[in-house]
């Protein structure tokens, strides 16, 4: 039954990335999290792609996520840093400035 | 039947210009004056002199020729056309000339006269002013145009009346005379109106030519003619033909002070002396008499009657009350009303020709009475000084004045003697011409109308008593002012004036005197009475009068000779009461300086003139101010109240809107902000700015959004 126990960790996973990312206070952990969830994702189309043996167009597809989530993480660590060095902290707590 | 267009059509002649340029120089002088300033006088009377001279040569070159119209189309309203027209016949040139003249005279003496006075550039102005006003109701021929200068007149009168408006009685005279004028000339346009009603036109040629066509059919005054080849037939009841004239001498009433308005000329003596001169000899006054003159010919019998009969009784109360006046200028002034009597009485009688012969001497002779009064005014004055504060117009403090002003005395005398009416002298030419037209009148009409013959001739009598009784007083006996005064040094200061007020004087006395009016005791053969023959009345006949020139020379030569020696010795009589009773050291010149006013019933009554004045401030006057002062009343409580709770109701009814505005269409806005602002609070909690719970928020949604697609 490796095809549950692999649906069964990525839920966990994106539970535990979902957890960290609206719990932690500090940015780069919730980047932490977001990593967390896509590489859950990647775990789910990794286990489906167990229906199609001849493309692994889910085996692809993750390693697309994989790389585009190594430029997010690029992306977000530099705005952390920005954010940081403009309100000289990464607490999301203190970052409201959008509060209506 | 007559078309009305035909007699308007507008005449053009080179004439005009003379006539506009007649007009023109005083209006230029009164333009002008003001502007030159201190050599003003110089220059007015420079104007004046070439106005009388332009006069002069009218009157020599025209005197000949047949008369000339001028008329020229004004505006037109409807199917009536306004015209304005000049009429150049003898009784406009002599007018002119002696218009003109007077000014002149008076410009020449007030330069002396008015010598000290600041404002002198205004006062040429002025003078220029009723010269023009005066030379504009000589020269028109249209009764819309005679109205407009009478009305000029009229005020260049009261600005020179007033001219002195710092005194608060020259201010009251100039209002007087302004206000009586006024109401004479209620009648004036009344006059007009009907004229215009029946004629529809103003121009007095139209109207002769239409009254001659008119015609009274049973008791009515139908006119017929056809404006525009329109056939107008106008019918009015007769009475208002006898109105229409009665309402034109109603101005002539006012203008030229006959009874019951004469009361504003005693009044206007508050003016400058060579004013008054103006005024009672050439201008103003002379205006009612000359109006008459040329709406002669329209009045019908009963109008004429009612102007014989006012003539009369003015000629009479004023002559009473020029007994007993202390002031000089006042004696003058009853002296020139009576005399604006027998004129106005002449008119109305039908002695066209004697009036006017009337005016023209008196024009003479009252501007020299005047500007001699003046003169002696003037000298006068100069004897006052801080201590020596007298009237310099009260007789009282004159006396013996012969001695010291020999000339002005000679002249003096020349004028008292025509005013008088002695033979020699022009006043006895003019009184006669009248007095012998009266008689024949009165023969003809017979009954009550003796009454203004009696009259006229009892005033003959009281003339040359209080001219005599003014000469005794002014020249003969002693200088009593030193006396009053008690300063003997004084009677050496009075001297006679320059010649810049005597030269106008003496050619004044020169023109008094008989011979210039024609060689001859019989006015008759007089040149002015051969030049001026009297016209016939238009009126239709039943309302017409009988005219004079109807008499037979006959009628007039059996009267000639008693209304002759009644008039001179009546004279006489009056100068030989008037002597014993004033002559130096009498009875009556004794109390006369002593007295404040006469004593007496008579004497109370003349000086008073009649009780006129005191009868219109108790009856008429307080009338009025009573019906002021209700006026008032009813102004301030009923009107203004209304007005005033209008606006209160106006403030309460704002309050309320004010309070609706506040409570119920503020409440509505505020509400929709109130809810406005509370959904967007509501809406903006939403908006924590915390990324992590937007996030919490998507998810949840996401997962309900699931749930919903799923189940």
């Amino acid at each position: 039954m490796a095809f549950d126990h692999l649906l069964f960790l990525g839920a966990l996973l994106f539970c535990i990335g979902l957890f960290v990312v609206v719990t932690r206070k500090n940015a780069i952990m919730v980047l932490i999290g977001i990593e967390l969830m896509l590489n859950a994702a990647n775990i789910n189309l990794i286990a489906f792609s167990s229906f199609d043996p001849n493309a692994l167009q889910g085996q692809i597809f993750s390693l697309f996520i994989i790389t585009v989530a190594a430029a997010e993480a690029a992306v977000g660590l530099s705005i952390v840093v920005k954010v940081y060095k403009y309100f000289q902290t990464a607490d999301l707590d203190k970052i409201n400035e959008l509060k209506g | 039947m007559i078309e009305l267009q035909d007699i308007i059509l507008p005449k053009g002649d080179p004439m005009i210009y003379w006539m506009i340029a007649l007009l023109a120089i005083p209006f230029f002088s009164f333009l002008t004056s003001q502007k030159i300033g201190s050599k003003a006088p110089q220059w007015a009377t420079f104007l004046l002199g070439l106005n009388t001279l332009l006069a002069i040569y009218l009157t020599a070159t025209h005197w000949n020729s047949a008369a000339l119209t001028m008329r020229g189309h004004w505006f037109k309203v409807g199917e009536s056309q306004i015209t304005y027209s000049f009429l150049l016949d003898r009784l406009t040139l002599i007018m002119s000339v002696i218009v003109n003249f007077i000014s002149l005279l008076v410009h020449l003496f007030s330069q002396e006269y008015m010598r000290k006075d600041k404002a002198k550039p205004r006062y040429y102005a002025f003078l220029g002013l009723f010269t023009f006003s005066m030379m504009g109701i000589v020269l028109f021929n249209d009764l819309l145009f005679i109205f407009i200068f009478w009305e000029l007149v009229g005020l260049s009168s009261y600005l020179l009346i007033g001219f002195w408006f710092e005194k608060k009685s020259a201010s009251i005279a100039a209002n007087k005379a302004f206000i009586m004028n006024r109401i004479g000339d209620i009648g004036f346009i009344t006059g007009l109106m009907i004229f215009y009603t029946q004629f529809q036109s103003f121009d007095l040629e139209v109207i002769k030519s239409l009254m001659i066509d008119s015609e009274i059919k049973d008791g009515n005054w139908v006119a017929q003619f056809t404006n525009n080849g329109q056939v107008i037939i106008n019918t009015l009841d007769g009475r208002w033909l006898s109105a229409a004239g009665i309402a034109l001498f109603c101005g002539a009433v006012g203008k030229s002070a006959q009874f019951p308005l004469q009361v504003w000329l005693p009044d206007a003596m508050e003016g400058p002396t060579p004013v008054s001169a103006l005024i009672h000899a050439a201008t103003m006054v002379a205006a009612g008499v000359y109006l008459l003159a040329r709406v002669f010919v329209i009045l019908d019998a009963q109008a004429l009657e009612v102007v014989a009969i006012v003539g009369a009784i003015t000629a009479f109360m004023a002559a009473i009350a020029a007994l007993s006046q202390f002031d000089i200028k006042k004696v003058l002034a009853y002296s020139t009303i009576s005399q604006l009597g027998y004129m106005v009485m002449a008119m109305g009688i039908g002695a066209y020709t004697s009036g006017l012969f009337h005016l023209v001497t008196h024009a003479f002779f009252k501007a020299g009475l005047f500007l001699s009064a003046g003169i002696i005014i003037h000298q006068l004055h100069k004897l006052e000084s801080k201590d020596v504060m007298f009237n310099a117009q009260d007789m009282r403090v004159m006396g013996g004045l012969r001695k010291h002003m020999p000339k002005t005395f000679f002249c003096f005398l020349i004028f008292a003697l025509a005013l008088a009416g002695l033979p020699g002298f022009s006043g006895f030419l003019s009184k006669d011409a009248i007095l012998l037209d009266l008689a024949v009148w009165a023969d003809i009409k017979g009954g009550g109308f003796y009454i203004p013959e009696v009259l006229a001739f009892g005033t003959v009598l009281f003339t040359s008593f209080y001219t005599l009784r003014m000469i005794l007083l002014i020249f003969f006996g002693n200088f009593r002012l030193p006396v009053i005064m008690q300063k003997n040094e004084l009677s050496n200061e009075l001297k006679d004036g320059n010649w810049i007020m005597m030269a106008p004087v003496i050619i004044l006395a020169a023109l008094s005197l008989g011979p210039v009016f024609g060689l001859t005791l019989n006015p008759e053969h007089s040149w002015f009475v051969e030049a001026m023959p009297t016209p016939i009345y238009l009126v239709p006949a039943v309302y017409a009068a009988k005219s004079l020139v109807d008499v037979s020379p006959e009628t007039f030569e059996a009267l000639h000779g008693l209304v002759n020696a009644v008039s001179i010795g009546l004279a006489l009589i009056g100068i030989v009461i008037g002597y014993l009773a004033y002559k130096p050291n009498a009875k009556l010149e004794q109390e006369f300086v002593e007295r404040r006013e006469p004593r007496g019933f008579f004497g109370q009554v003349s000086f008073y003139h009649w009780y006129q004045d005191a009868l219109y401030t108790k009856a008429i006057l307080k009338f009025v101010m009573l019906k002021a002062q209700a006026l008032s009343w009813f102004d301030k409580h009923v009107i203004d109240g209304f007005v005033d709770g209008f606006a209160k109701s106006q403030v309460i009814f704002a309050h309320l809107m004010k309070w609706f505005d506040r409570y119920f269409v503020d409440g509505l806005v505020h509400l929709t902000v109130f809810t406005g602002g509370r959904i967007g609070q509501l809406t903006r909690s939403i908006q924590s700015g915390n990324v992590q719970a937007y996030i919490l928020t998507s998810f949840v949604f996401l997962i309900l959004l699931m749930l919903y697609l799923v189940f």
